[in-house]
């Protein structure tokens, strides 16, 4: 099963430019489509549209959230094994094990290394033996003091 | 997606430059898993009997675990096969670091490579499309700039497996990196890739990759991670008396594979430096030595304590939470490092007579680099010392090396010299059995190989069952597929049936007594490395015991079939069945495969741990052959054995 585009769908390009498995095509301003064999249901379109145009695999249709809202993965360090599964199993390669050792121990520990790059999908939570990695709202950042 | 297979191949003809993908039957994964089980399926079925393993007709494979990206642990090996340009036989090596997972998500199980490419070139896979494109410019450059040049274009997610110049100037003895340090060493297949003129693979996919019942994977899995934190009260320096008392000791009990895995999350391999030196399990001063030759006053400077000072951060491989591997610090030109494995630290250390262990890290990173294989390289170096100490080498050969035992600086020189194929290393470069024929002058009696490969830092005169793996395996000379200490540590007997159980004590000599259980022991470790091979697993994991390290219970809830430990103990058999029937094919009779007389302990040695030991390969091997269905005269496999296993 894959996500599906609907007619409602406005080309803007949006999703096709943030699907990590380049799984979707079209011309701009022009209906696009998913590519069933390469789509890995990450739901990066459908979080990003703002046509409400993505339907999931299951058929449910999929709801745009701003992206400062997307979920995104904390990592539990005194649960971590530091086996780079999760590391492994993102998508846009925004973890990276750390080349530093944690506080004790000589171990490395994943880390979010390019906040932005992330799409939430929440792969690397899912793929952890240890339910070390838990998928986060970010709490909203306060915003600096403007400048005098 | 709830199959923890891709079902798909992708078939590249360098001569043409066509590619081409393939389906693969179900009933090819239920047979052979894929791993190193696929990878037999398709060499042993797709290449001409006789082909040359430096023609076009040899195929590369390069092929990922079955077990790896289900979430199952310790399940991040892949696996390189062709066959070995080293010693005429079926090759294999494998290899652990990111690169397993990332053929998968290609779409992949294996990628082969046949013909030859008329200049050379590199593979690149992205988003299930798969280019051929011009190296010109990385040919040339190591194994390490070649990775970062191709992630730098590529992005960091992208996987690489590269040669160095070593397998460039087809080295014999080169293999294929990745991971900048990690190495496919054995085998020479990094000759292959280098004759085929393939400089790098480079793999950028996402596909996901399934599992049958990812709740009972990792309900498994967390179940095995129970057994991996066990914390181990034994400072660094009490290891070399560990093995001192292992020597002396003439009752031993099965050991408990839980405390080398403390060893390893603790040391890394590097752990059993000295200990192995004192108990007698680590040859010395080419194969000819004892441990009183390199006592611990010299043995000391490769302590696990003091390489590990030089540790920052530890490396783990894909889906391991071990992690015996190190980044490390070090002197001289390369001030990173991959910390030294224990086979790199002994095959260029004692084995040499060099306990310079900054020298180690440097030739460690010079050879990785360059991807040569440290074990054959080490081992060709202290054949050329010995032959210079001899005087069949003289310093107008070696262009003025000096080389002496314990001469680090000439040993330096010496592998250098090798990396480059320059002077005598070029007559070094494609390891110790082909170096003897061209040296000649009674040389041979100084190489120590099994079918051309040098054994690993295992001497089989302190464990028999390491010369019985050595010879009578389908890949001759590899240390990575049983042994009497791996049959203990495997503990098969509490899942599969009718497979003996070690006594609680038993003496160090009962080792050596030839009988069916021994012969029987070693099959079953064969057939379980072989299943373990081909599902991606991690040897060290295993050694934590099959009932604490789930295998078998992975397979079934990754694919939902549901076999028995015996079942699949089957699949291994006629994994290994296959391959001996691929040497049958290529002409190779297993007998011309028996370890050098040196290792056997023909003539055993006068003192030191292994004093007066000798293994009788000649009256081992029948058996061995006989647990298999091969005949007992000649190791090939019978008709009625391969029928029975299903191989055409």
């Amino acid at each position: 099963m894959a996500y599906t585009i609907t007619e409602k769908c406005n080309g803007c390009g949006a999703c096709a430019r943030l699907c990590p498995a380049g799984a979707i095509s079209g011309e701009k301003k022009k209906l696009h489509t998913i590519d069933a064999k390469l789509c890995i249901e990450c739901g990066a379109c459908g979080r990003v549209c703002p046509q409400s145009a993505l339907l999931d695999a299951a058929g449910g249709l999929c709801a745009m959230t701003k992206r400062s809202e997307w979920p995104k993965p904390d990592v539990l360090l005194k649960a971590c094994i530091a086996c780079a599964i999760c590391v492994d199993a993102c998508p846009v390669g925004c973890l990276a094990m750390s080349d530093v050792p944690r506080d004790k121990g000589v171990d490395a520990f994943p880390y979010l290394k390019d906040s932005k790059a992330c799409i939430g999908c929440g792969f690397c939570s899912k793929a952890c033996p240890a339910d070390a990695l838990v998928m986060k709202k970010p709490s909203p950042v306060q915003k600096p003091a403007a400048a005098a | 997606m709830n199959k923890p297979y891709m079902g798909k191949i992708l078939m590249v003809d360098l001569s043409n430059r066509t590619m081409t993908e393939e389906e693969i039957p179900d009933r090819v994964y239920e047979q052979y898993l894929s791993g190193m089980g696929l990878g037999a399926y398709i060499l042993y079925n797709r290449m001409p009997a006789g082909a040359d393993p430096l023609g076009p007709d040899n195929i590369l494979g390069f092929c990922s675990g079955f077990l790896t990206g289900t979430g199952s642990l310790f399940s991040g090996r892949w696996t390189l096969v062709g066959k070995s340009p080293l010693t005429g036989c079926w090759g294999d090596a494998n290899c652990g670091g990111t690169f397993s997972p990332a053929i998968k998500h290609c779409g992949y199980d294996a990628i082969f490579f046949k013909g030859i490419s008329s200049g050379p070139v590199y593979l690149y896979v992205k988003n299930g499309k798969a280019s051929l494109k011009d190296a010109a410019d990385l040919w040339g450059r190591d194994a390490v700039e070649t990775e970062e040049a191709l992630k730098k274009q590529y992005g960091p997610k992208a996987a690489v497996a590269v040669i160095g110049p070593a397998g460039e100037k087809v080295s014999l003895i080169s293999g294929v990196c990745s991971d900048k340090g990690r190495i496919a060493a054995r085998s020479g297949l990094g000759a292959v890739m280098g004759v085929k003129k393939l400089k790098a693979v480079v793999l950028d996919g996402v596909q996901r990759i399934g599992a049958h019942d990812p709740a009972e994977m990792k309900r498994l899995s967390r179940h095995c991670l129970k057994w991996v934190n066990f914390p181990l009260p034994l400072p660094g320096w009490m290891l070399g008396f560990v093995g001192a008392f292992l020597r002396v000791t003439p009752i031993v009990f099965p050991q408990d594979g839980i405390l080398y895995t403390s060893i390893l999350r603790k040391w890394g391999t590097g752990g059993m430096n000295q200990t192995s030196i004192e108990m007698g399990d680590s040859p010395l001063k080419n194969w000819d030595g004892s441990n009183r030759d390199f006592p611990m006053s010299r043995s000391r400077t490769i302590n696990p304590d003091i390489v590990r000072r030089m540790e920052i951060v530890k490396y783990h491989c894909y889906s391991c939470p071990v992690g015996c591997g190190g980044i490390c610090a070090a002197k001289g030109k390369y001030p990173h490092t991959h910390k030294p494995e224990y086979e790199s630290v002994l095959a260029l250390g004692g084995l040499c007579m060099n306990e310079d262990l900054d020298s180690i890290f440097y030739l460690n990173e010079l050879l990785n680099r360059a991807g040569m294989d440290t074990i054959s390289a080490g081992a060709t170096a202290a054949f050329a010392v010995e032959c210079y100490e001899k005087g069949i080498l003289t310093k107008e050969d070696t262009g003025g090396l000096e080389l002496k035992w314990g001469n680090t600086e000439a040993m330096v020189a010496l592998i250098r010299k090798m990396v480059d194929r320059e002077g005598i290393g070029d007559l070094l470069a494609d390891g110790t059995k082909i170096a003897a024929q061209k040296i000649g002058k009674g040389s041979e009696a100084f190489t120590v190989h099994a079918g051309g490969q040098e054994p690993a830092m295992h001497d089989g005169r302190c464990d028999p069952g390491f010369n019985v793996h050595y010879s009578l395996e389908p890949t001759p000379g590899r240390h990575t597929l049983g042994a009497h200490l791996y049959y203990e540590m495997f503990q098969l007997w509490k899942l599969v049936k009718g497979i003996p159980k070690p006594a609680p004590l038993f003496t160090k000599n009962s080792k050596f007594r030839i009988d069916g259980e021994k012969a029987q022991m070693a099959a079953v470790c064969s057939k379980f490395m072989s299943l373990a091979n081909g599902a991606g697993m991690c040897m060290f994991g295993l050694f934590i015991g099959a009932k604490r390290v789930p295998t078998f219970g992975w397979l079934n809830a990754a694919t939902g079939w549901r076999l028995t430990p015996e079942d699949y103990m089957t699949v291994g058999e006629r994994i290994q069945t296959l391959k001996q029937a691929f040497n049958v094919k290529h002409g190779i009779e297993p007998r011309n495969n028996f370890i050098s007389g040196r290792a056997l302990g023909h003539p055993p040695q006068k003192r030191g741990a292994n004093q007066g030991r000798s293994v009788d390969i000649e009256k081992l091997a029948p058996g061995y052959w006989e647990q298999f269905g091969w005949d007992t005269a000649t190791g090939k496999p019978k008709e009625e054995t391969l029928r029975k296993l299903g191989i055409q």
